[in-house]
């Protein structure tokens, strides 16, 4: 535990010392070095005491621990962390004279930090403050370019959303600790205030899900999402669609893990929740043509899956079959650490092609590849990996969380119906290779479509590096399951409240062959490559233009767009897909809208502003102080009436 | 005995979500016809043996539900010169996913209805999906010909209840049943023909101008 | 992996390019003509990898990259399924998973190769091959939980092998439900009548065809190939769930294989003479109605 402190400590410091670059790398790096080496202990099997220090602040002391869930997240975190931090030095270096670039940084370890002390923190208290600090970082690295209107709005909808959670929370640990305890809040307690009453327990499941849900962006809690991480800056995005929302997910598994086994409707409703977010995610990703948004919706998409997995999970407990138990939440848990490495990877190439060519929009884009080779490459492997194609780290994750659900159809008893979701996984993952292979197309491939991406220049290698070394992560993790299935199912265990070694058997032993067959594709592909290179090694090609079907004079604006690649997928879907569509007699648009912020939230905001206008108007009419004064009066009136029929026994 | 009515049984669902999942005419009617054919086979196959009374029943439907009923309505397509039908008010993948899940629907309720024991075990089930199916063509449907066809889907189901009843049933209760259709047919067919004279189109939501 | 499990993949491989051959001939003699000879795609792909090779320039690494990966992830996954109805080459708890991974890997190499050209027809093709294979995955793997649910087994050895030919006496009418449906996910992801007609000739058309309409001489033959091979991958599927074969020895399992496999090839082209293709966004909805045959199949077994 020193050492985390120690490494928490040195990103702090490294924030402070923002100006100077070559410290802050120096002192970050070695901060999430120093905090990492504790996690990876733990994931390998030791485990570290926990550390009570007596505070000031009611609710008990404030305890700090580690054990196998926090050293995953935290691994994240650290990782993650750490490449945004890097990216963003050299992101923002050109921003120097004009924006606080200093306090951006400095949040941007502040944020780090916090994320940190939010997984090892053991009690209410630190946990809490972790989180508002968390939040209101977040807040203000997202505002950093606060002179456009849609970023104030966007932070704004992110403040109002988070402050909704943290509301909530408050409200969870105030049921949680409950009347009749000590008021100690640390975690050790309120896990021994199970089990529950129906009404209670069910009454703290639904409170988590929602405070957690809108943390995490599961639909219809999303809504400020895509807004949010559209605004912020690209290294900002990249940690917030990483890392902070899979707080979130680590506050579900954190109640899982204090509450005990939750009872049935719990574990469909989180099911239902998974599909719905997992598949309208990707279909509203799909309708986007701003690439940040687009990525964002993926973001919620994946935590669907990752939903999926908890549901699977959850079931299992309720239902008692403990392997569906331990694959769906180990399931679930690596799903989290590989889309922070892939997602945040996805963002950070992002964000190199719109420092490079200045806009958002991907159809103004194209043959990119030529211009930005390794930001290609690195944004290739990205896509590969979000849709879950071996031998990359997607592809592990949503395997075990697939074992999970296909056990459960062969289960039995009510859990069959959850197998059905195999359905829905494999539905989102074809969606999901739908979007990413327009994205990588429209982006990267055929012809520049306007001159902002003929300009375009590779980035700096501060920002490639970065990218290389998260796409290697990705690859590795891809290669080598065997590392990182046993530790997952340690931690799916751990959740699940079970022993390590029993219950997740069956899977353990199939990562064996499952590493075989993942170094063996990734060899066949090598060594079909060489055979190919070697073989055509006679003759020199011979270079053309491409077959335009006789059209003697194709332009760039004849190549394809995204919104054309994706219409008839999205015809499919009709008013769900969230494509509106706006027509005059001159001109034709479509415009890509998020159903439930902008056809339910803003509109019911927009009357609850009326209706409150209209009240205000009610109490305080024309001028003066008459006719508030009026309702006070009658207020009091009002007050003796009641006094003279009912009181006269008090 | 067993396998051949369940392997009917099976082909009655198939013929059902065929039905929900073309938008011609004509094969809509091809598919009530097989339906017919199917549902004609059934007495013989399930009754424990063979009487004058099944095999009469199985002719009757046979003459009634595969023959006669498909070649009026294929006079009255004819008549009414339309082809096709328009996508119906909940589009044709979700009325299939709706059939599907029709299927499941039934097959869930049918294990948990106090019925004593039947011929055949999908017998209750397969008269389920078929009643709804039957039901989801009827309403969600535009064209009044696809809507009659619905109603003919439904009472097929009703008529495979009936079929679990035939143990002791006196011959009636067939005749009845199949004199119903026939005079609800030849009423909606009249009907048909008449809206169509009378305003030019067969599209039932055209029908609401009517109320003004 | 055993030496004849990989003799029989060899053999597989070698047969595969006769299967389309066999549809192709099935499909002209049912027309009134005599059609090419059956083996006709030998011929062409040795007189492919003769022709020189013409890239575009405005295409990278990525063109030449994709009829590699499609043909190498396709090799891949014929090595999971079991050829002699018994045992597969490679199997671990959970490798449908891998199998649906590395079909998605081909595609997406594929699909990818196209849109590096730059042309519209590319795009044109690639839109509609993803929408169709956004249907057709669900379809597969509600497909495999009703083979799961028959043979009680997580892997395709096991789904496809001896756990469910024991399962064919009681689960027939499902199995026979998941054959059809199978099929027709045979007619979607490989490009035939009625969702997208290999024969045509205008671009405007096309499905697969026009996504690799710029790649020629061995890169062609790789992709046609390529194409071959999954068709057969495919008839393996419906053969093995149709005809379960565990109880044989392993010649004469695999012989039936390669008997059903010509079935499969000769009612692929009875199906292209005597249906047109249908619609493009009539396609979705017939994904849709082999899903819910698969659907059924599940519920037959599920009560």
């Amino acid at each position: 535990m020193t050492l985390v402190a120690v490494g928490l400590t040195l990103i702090l410091l490294a924030g402070l010392a923002a100006s100077r670059e070559a410290l802050f790398r120096i002192l970050l790096g070695a901060g999430c070095l120093t905090g990492a080496v504790p996690a990876l202990a733990v994931l390998a099997g030791e485990t570290v005491r926990d550390v009570r220090v007596a505070a000031a602040t009611p609710f008990g002391p404030w305890v700090f621990g580690l054990d196998a869930l926090s050293a995953v997240f935290l691994l994240a975190i650290l990782s993650v962390g750490a490449a945004c931090a890097f990216y963003g030095l050299t992101y923002l270096a050109h921003e120097r004279g004009r924006r606080p670039v200093g306090a951006a940084h400095l949040l941007l370890a502040v944020l780090v930090a916090s994320l940190a002390l939010a997984v090892v923190a053991r009690a209410a208290v630190p946990f809490l403050i972790a989180w508002e600090g968390m939040a209101i970082a977040a807040y203000l690295l997202v505002v950093l370019e606060h002179e456009r209107r849609e970023v104030r709005r966007a932070g704004m909808i992110y403040v109002v959303a988070t402050h909704v959670g943290t509301l909530l929370l408050f409200a969870l640990f105030a049921i949680w600790g409950g009347t009749g305890g000590t008021g100690d809040l640390s975690f050790d307690a309120l896990g021994a205030h199970a089990p529950f009453s129906a009404g209670r327990g069910g009454m703290i499941l639904a409170v988590a899900l929602i405070a957690f849900g809108l943390k995490a962006g599961a639909v219809p809690f999303h809504f400020w999402l895509p807004e949010a991480h559209a605004a912020a800056p690209a290294h900002v995005s990249a940690l917030m669609s990483g890392v902070v929302i899979k707080m979130g997910i680590y506050g579900l598994l954190r109640t899982i893990v204090l509450f005990g086994a939750p009872p049935p409707w719990w574990g469909w409703v989180v099911l239902a929740l998974g599909a719905a977010s997992g598949v309208l995610g990707v279909v509203w990703a799909l309708a986007q043509h701003d690439i940040k948004r687009l990525l964002a919706f993926h973001s919620v998409e994946n935590i669907g899956i990752i939903l999926l997995g908890i549901g699977a999970g959850a079931l299992g407990l309720a239902y008692g079959h403990p392997v569906i138990a331990v694959l769906g939440f180990a399931g679930a848990v690596l799903h989290t650490l590989n889309h922070a490495l892939f997602k945040s990877l996805l963002f950070l190439a992002a964000g190199s092609v719109i420092h490079a060519t200045g806009t958002r929009e991907i159809d103004h884009l194209g043959g990119l590849a030529r211009r930005m080779p390794a930001t290609t490459a690195t944004f290739l492997i990205g896509s590969a990996a979000i849709v879950g194609l071996p031998p990359l780290n997607g592809f592990v994750s949503e395997w075990v969380v697939y074992q999970a659900l296909l056990r459960g159809v062969s289960a039995g008893d009510a859990m069959q119906f959850a197998g059905l979701a195999v359905v829905v996984l494999a539905f989102i993952g074809a969606l999901a290779l739908a979007c990413f292979v327009k994205v990588v197309g429209v982006l990267y491939l055929g012809t520049p479509r306007r001159t902002l991406a003929t300009d375009a220049r590779e980035s700096a290698a501060g920002m490639i590096r970065p990218l290389v070394g998260l796409a290697v992560a990705c690859v590795v993790i891809g290669l080598v399951p065997i590392a990182v299935v046993p530790p997952g199912l340690r931690v799916g265990s751990l959740v699940a409240g079970l022993p390590a070694a029993t219950a997740g058997l069956p899977a353990a032993a199939a990562a064996g062959p499952a590493t075989m067959f993942t170094i063996a594709l990734a060899l066949s592909l090598f060594v079909a490559w060489g055979l190919y290179v070697a073989l055509g090694r006679r003759g020199q090609p011979a270079e053309s233009a491409t077959w335009g079907c006789g059209y003697p004079s194709p332009t760039p604006r004849m190549a394809y767009t995204a919104s054309s690649f994706a219409a008839p997928l999205l015809g499919v879907f009709r008013s769900f897909a969230g494509v509106r569509t706006h027509r005059t007699a001159q001109a034709f648009a479509t415009h890509a809208v998020d159903p439930v912020l902008d056809e339910v939230l803003v509109p019911a905001w927009r009357g609850a502003r009326t209706a409150a206008a209209w009240l205000r108007h009610a109490q305080r009419g024309g001028g003066g102080l008459s006719r508030y004064l009026l309702w006070v009066g009658a207020a009091v009136v009002a007050s003796l009436l009641y006094l003279l029929a009912v009181g006269r026994n008090p | 005995m067993r396998d051949a009515a369940q392997i009917v049984l099976l082909l009655v669902v198939l013929s059902d979500l065929a039905v929900l999942g073309t938008s011609r005419l004509s094969s809509c009617i091809r598919g009530i016809a097989a339906q017919g054919l199917l549902l004609g086979l059934l007495p013989v196959l399930i009754a424990p043996q063979l009487s004058v009374h099944a095999v009469s029943l199985a002719l009757g439907t046979v003459i009634v539900k595969a023959v006669a009923l498909p070649w009026f309505l294929a006079w009255a397509i004819r008549e009414a010169a339309v082809r096709r039908e328009i996508e119906p008010i909940v589009g044709f993948i979700a009325s299939q996913l709706l059939g599907a899940l029709a299927v499941a629907l039934a097959f869930a309720i049918a294990s948990r209805l106090p019925l004593p024991a039947v011929q055949h075990p999908l017998l209750v089930p397969v008269s389920l999906a078929t009643l709804i199916i039957g039901f989801i063509v009827l309403t969600t449907r535009r064209k009044a010909l696809v809507q009659v066809v619905g109603y003919l889907i439904l009472e097929n189901g009703i008529y495979l209840f009936g079929l679990t009843q035939t143990e002791s049933v006196p011959f009636l209760l067939e005749l009845g049943v199949l004199l119903d259709i026939f005079v609800g047919v030849f009423i909606m067919g009249i009907v048909v023909f008449h809206i169509n004279r009378e305003f030019d189109s067969l599209d039932s939501t055209r029908l609401t101008e009517l109320t003004d | 992996m055993t030496a004849e499990g990989l003799i029989a993949v060899g053999l597989l491989g070698i047969a595969a390019p006769a299967v389309p051959g066999i549809a192709v001939k099935t499909k002209s003699l049912l027309t009134g003509r005599r059609g090419p000879p059956m083996l006709q795609l030998y011929a062409d792909l040795a007189k492919l990898v003769r022709k020189g090779r013409v890239y575009s320039r405005t295409t990278t690494l990525i063109f030449r990259a994709g009829p590699v990966v499609a043909l190498a992830s396709l090799i891949v996954a014929a090595l999971f399924l079991p050829l002699d109805g018994r045992e597969a080459p490679a199997r671990f708890a959970g490798d449908i998973v891998a199998f649906a991974g590395l079909l998605a890997l081909g595609r997406f190499a594929l699909v990818l190769a196209g849109l590096d050209t730059g042309s519209s027809f590319e795009g044109l093709g690639a839109s509609r091959e993803v929408t169709i294979a956004s249907f057709a995955e669900p379809t597969m793997f509600l497909c495999f939980i009703a083979l799961v649910l028959a043979a009680g087994d997580l892997s395709l050895s096991g789904m496809l092998g001896t756990p469910l030919a024991a399962a064919w006496p009681h689960a027939g009418a499902s199995l026979s439900l998941v054959g059809v449906s199978l099929f027709v996910l045979l007619l979607a992801e490989n490009s035939r009548v009625p969702v997208d007609d290999p024969a045509t000739h205008l671009e405007l058309t096309m499905i697969h065809e026009v996504i690799v309409l710029d790649h020629g001489g061995p890169d062609l033959a790789l992709i046609l190939y390529g194409s071959a091979l999954k068709l057969t991958l495919f008839g393996v599927l419906v053969v093995s769930v149709l005809v379960p074969r565990a109880g044989l020895s392993g010649p004469a399992a695999l012989a039936l294989l390669f008997a059903g496999l010509g079935v499969v090839a000769v009612a692929v082209g009875v199906v292209e003479s005597v249906m047109a293709r249908v619609r493009l966004v009539r396609v979705p909805q017939l994904l849709v109605g082999a899903a819910a045959l698969a659907l059924v199949a599940t519920i037959l077994q599920l009560r």
